[in-house]
């Protein structure tokens, strides 16, 4: 139903380029891997394709059954996890998916959180300030508000980063669940993430 | 745990109005203000040090009456615009510390964040606006002749300062040197609000009743404005 499509994407900062005539298709069930050195905009990428960097050239387009959906709107279909993207630390995990819920107009359901938070293994730290997670442990809820509303797009930069075996097994578990209808970007260089994918994209080469 | 069983999409989106997500990050932020008091410190900080200090120095002198309630609206003023000017850029400031600034992107549209960040902007001022007025004109033992008049120009006031204050600390908050950045931008656009809303204070004071409420229509007007082209302007603003 829903589909991504990028057309010859290319990023400069200032006179530098980073990478260009990035262009590619994803359709439901599949997974995509963007792989490169330090430096080579996988994350630039995935910040271009959820709307948060303009691209210096080329064009992102998603579709919900062959019909555009408005870059405006192409947010509320995704739901991203990056190390530059932030939680609110001065709130608990609870009060942080309540404000997601509510700030993406989707109904609070107390009884979702709390499986979602058993599914990542946080349910004994629904009451601690984000503050006083682990890195590993607020890595898990940054996967918790980017799976909230159910996205048909998932970015996921380093998702396995701080994360312990057993956060790398759900990691994978969710990818896996998401493979059913929705779109999966991966940007990594860890051989297991790379290897969930179908395709892989090498901004490095 | 995405798809339901019948394989229909149940993706969640878009069934909120600008309104509900504007009041969601109201509520975010004095939740989170109310727990590291950012904002409210500063804030205070600035307007009682300034009041106590207005209020010693002024008593040592004789000011004539004809001539108090110009100075004095003058001087209430000053304390309250410099005071918001000491904390306001924080609402948008701290989400860029935090890194919270591109998931707050990815969450809310952007006119309500804008919505959001003025209406916590305002409960700030409203707050501020409550200790100190009243602080003001008991230890300046300011006689104020309409005080309705007054006190609309004091609401008036602090909204249009709410409103020039949050476009402001928007544009501001990723720059580097935002503290004089945020008082050199917002004082040309606070300047004309200011004179308005000391014209008002004074005419309040001095009795000049129907000379008064035009001031507090201009202020109005003013926050009109202001409101409008923010929600024009915010988008560009805050998207890269």
């Amino acid at each position: 139903m829903y589909s991504l499509k990028t057309t010859n994407i290319c990023k400069y900062y200032s006179s530098t380029l980073v990478f260009k005539g990035v262009s590619f298709q994803l359709n439901p069930g599949e997974v995509l891997a963007v792989t490169g050195w330090n430096g080579s905009g996988k994350s630039t990428l995935l910040r271009i394709i959820a709307g948060l960097v303009r691209p210096s050239a080329g064009r992102v387009e998603m579709f919900f059954k062959n019909e555009p959906i408005l870059k405006e709107s192409r947010r509320r279909f995704l739901g991203m996890v990056a190390p530059s993207l932030a939680l609110y630390e001065e709130l608990t995990a609870f009060e942080n998916l309540e404000f997601f819920c509510r700030v993406r107009g989707i109904s609070y359901d107390r009884k979702k959180c709390l499986n979602l938070m058993e599914r990542f293994e946080l349910i004994e730290q629904t009451k601690k300030m984000c503050r006083n997670y682990s890195s590993g442990m607020k890595q898990r809820l940054k996967l918790i508000q980017a799976l909230l509303h159910n996205p048909p797009l998932l970015l996921l930069d380093e998702p396995g980063c701080n994360l312990d075996s057993k956060g790398i097994k759900i990691v994978e578990d969710i990818i896996s669940d998401h493979r059913q209808l929705g779109m999966t970007v991966i940007a990594s260089n860890e051989k297991r993430e790379v290897d969930y994918a179908d395709r892989v994209i090498n901004l490095s080469g | 745990m995405h798809p339901t069983k019948s394989g229909r999409w149940t993706t969640q989106t878009g069934s909120s109005t600008y309104l509900d997500e504007a009041i969601a990050i109201w509520l975010r932020d004095l939740r989170s203000e109310f727990r590291t008091r950012y904002a409210v410190n500063a804030i205070l900080m600035f307007a009682v040090t300034a009041l106590v200090a207005v209020s010693f120095s002024i008593g040592a002198f004789r000011i004539a009456d004809a001539e108090k309630s110009f100075l004095y609206a003058v001087l209430l003023w000053i304390i309250l615009v410099f005071s918001a000017l000491s904390g306001l850029s924080r609402s948008f400031v701290k989400e860029e510390e935090a890194g919270t600034m591109d998931v707050l992107r990815l969450s809310a549209r952007p006119q309500a964040v804008f919505l959001g960040k003025l209406f916590f902007n305002l409960t700030l001022l409203g707050a501020l606006e409550l200790i100190i007025v009243p602080a003001f004109i008991l230890l300046m033992e300011y006689e104020i002749e309409f005080p309705l008049l007054f006190a609309s120009m004091i609401i008036s006031g602090g909204l249009g300062l709410g409103a020039g204050t949050t476009i402001v600390a928007a544009m501001i908050a990723q720059a580097s040197a935002r503290g004089a950045l945020f008082s050199a931008l917002s004082f040309p656009l606070l300047l004309p609000l200011m004179i308005t809303a000391i014209k008002g204070c004074e005419r309040a004071a001095a009795g000049m009743h129907t000379a008064g409420w035009p001031e507090v229509k201009l202020a109005v007007a003013y926050v009109i404005i202001m409101i409008t082209m923010s929600l024009f302007l915010f988008p560009l603003v805050w998207e890269e």
